[in-house]
């Protein structure tokens, strides 16, 4: 795991090193002398050797600084510690709609499966799964914010102000993100509904004079949500990184909003902070989606 | 008389050509009786079970005649009615043990479930107490242990006597074996073998016990009835059958029991 954010934090390093731009000509604009880009590069300790610039950024990272941004001239931790918030509260809502949107609209379809209703949905699915999150936001800020006026696009509050009027601004962006991933935990979850509601348990269970949907919820769902976990934490880490674009459409300051900034500003420090924290969500994910495969199947625990 | 078989046919639509599998099957099952099924496979004895259970699917299959429970048909009973009956008067154990109980379910909850269902006005710890009492009835050790442990936990035999307790702890009136003891190990399956006969002796329970073994149906049943594609060739008491064959059939699968000699 250290490795990994070892590797990632070095290709980000270098990724900047290879393409064109420079943070002291980003800060000092273009028509800056080179005498003055050149000492500022000096200044921001720019003119050392690549290896020289990432070995002291790590000493730093590890001792626990992340460095001060370049445009903002803020310490990067208490820039991040700021803005995560707004990212993960995003992330949980857009979780918890795609989560509870599709196991029992997955339980309905597989149900009537076969049925007109089934094919009508799949329909439905595909288009669903095909729209990029980021334009199912231009979307619906134009139909919710420009037609029907029940919010002002871009509008935004802060969490620290009002956090009930903070989260009325996160609902539809977080119902941008859910859709496709609801749409594809649906299509997953309805195929393994059907898959468990051949085994034999089910007939033991319908043997017991169970309906059908007691059926479905008591046995088949927990077992067919365990092919579903990876996909639901592979869906939290994609949300984290995906919602930078959204973030971008819906005008909010999330962590993606800071992200963007800073590469088209070169900002090292922070881009290398936010690109760390998002590789380390998902590795996280990877532990937390292992951990919960035990939990839900008794059959992976050791006894 | 608990069960009676009318005329009974079954009819698969799931192809381009409609096909019988079980035709003109009639007989009865009297109250704590054990009635053999004996048949090859393909012969119809686990469809005509899963019927009589209420388990056969609704749709691509066409029903004939007449499957009464106590004087009311299964077959065209509304579906509410026939679930009171399942897991309450009608229980049925299966041929694999390994599949039939839910792997991430605990095995006492799944012996209660019946109860949870059918019993509404019993308490947890009333459940519980009648849970493993049937895990103590159908013979497993430490039923406490078994109770809440996991089915991957426990040995195919042991499943089966927990699907026989899941059965039982209704306390019903007919239990339909297909096959219990096909995916266990001979030893096992005599000791299964004579758990049923207990529970037949003990709680009056009737018993359809439907297999391709003769030797194992010999054993166990009263009467037995004899099916051959779809149809039923003989009936009738377990050592007439035995000894007194009459079909050509009958003798054939008879004259096939691998005699030990010592």
């Amino acid at each position: 795991m250290l490795l990994t954010l070892l590797a990632v934090s070095f290709i980000v390093f270098a990724a900047f090193e290879i393409i064109p731009g420079d943070a002291a000509v980003s800060r000092l604009g273009s028509n800056a002398t080179k005498e003055s880009v050149e000492a500022l590069r000096a200044q921001m300790g720019l003119d050392r050797p690549f290896m020289i610039r990432y070995l002291s950024w790590l000493a730093g990272f590890v001792k626990g600084d992340l460095g001060t941004s370049y445009s903002y001239n803020m310490p990067v931790s208490s820039m991040i510690l700021e803005k995560l918030p707004i990212t993960i509260t995003l992330t949980i809502i857009s979780m918890i709609l795609t989560i509870g949107v599709s196991i029992p609209l997955s339980l309905l379809i597989a149900k009537y499966a076969g049925s007109k209703f089934d094919k009508v949905s799949y329909g439905v699915n595909q288009f669903a799964m095909a729209i990029p999150s980021f334009f199912l936001g231009i979307l619906m800020s134009w139909f919710f914010g420009m037609v029907l006026k029940w919010f002002s696009p871009g509008g935004y509050i802060s969490y620290k102000k009002n956090f009930g009027g903070f989260l009325s601004y996160l609902i539809l962006p977080a119902i941008a993100i859910a859709i496709p991933k609801c749409a594809m935990s649906i299509k997953l979850l309805r195929s393994a509904i059907l898959t468990e509601a051949g085994k034999d348990y089910v007939r033991t269970a319908y043997s017991r004079g169970l309906s059908t949907m007691e059926v479905l919820y008591r046995h088949v769902l927990k077992n067919a949500m365990i092919p579903l976990i990876t996909f639901w934490g592979m869906a939290v880490a994609d949300m984290i990184a995906g919602s930078i674009v959204v973030e971008q459409v819906f005008n909010i300051p999330g962590l993606g909003r800071i992200l963007l900034t800073s590469i088209s500003n070169r900002d090292y420090p922070v881009v290398e902070a936010v690109i760390l924290l998002i590789a380390f969500v998902v590795l996280l994910m990877n532990f937390i989606v292992d951990v919960l495969y035990r939990v839900v199947d008794p059959r992976l625990r050791k006894d | 008389m608990l069960l009676s078989v009318e005329d009974f046919g079954i009819e698969f639509h799931d192809h381009d050509k409609p096909e019988k599998v079980v035709e003109g099957v009639s007989f009865t099952l009297d109250k704590g009786e054990i009635l053999g099924i004996v048949g090859e496979s393909g012969s119809g004895k686990s469809m005509t079970a899963l019927a009589i259970a209420g388990l056969l699917p609704r749709k691509k299959l066409i029903k004939e005649g007449r499957i009464l429970f106590e004087g009311e048909d299964v077959l065209t009973m509304e579906r509410h009615k026939l679930r009171g009956l399942q897991g309450d008067e009608i229980c049925m154990i299966f041929q694999e043990p390994m599949t039939a109980l839910n792997p991430t379910m605990k095995i006492g909850t799944q012996v209660e479930e019946a109860l949870r269902i059918h019993h509404t006005d019993m308490n947890d710890a009333a459940r519980k107490e009648r849970a493993l009492k049937w895990l103590k009835n159908v013979e497993l050790e430490d039923p406490e242990r078994v109770y809440g442990s996991y089915p991957h936990q426990l040995s195919g035999g042991m499943r089966q006597r927990v699907m026989i307790a899941a059965a039982m702890v209704g306390e019903p009136q007919l239990l339909i074996a297909d096959e219990p003891t096909t995916a266990l190990d001979v030893t096992v399956q005599a000791q299964i073998i004579k758990l049923l006969q207990k529970l037949n002796k003990e709680s009056k329970i009737a018993i359809l016990f439907i297999s391709h073994d003769l030797s194992l149906i010999r054993q166990i049943s009263h009467n037995v009835l004899v099916m051959q594609n779809g149809h039923l060739v003989e009936k009738g008491a377990v050592d007439d059958i035995f000894e007194h064959p009459v079909q050509e059939y009958t003798k054939k699968l008879i004259s096939a029991i691998p005699k030990v000699e010592l």
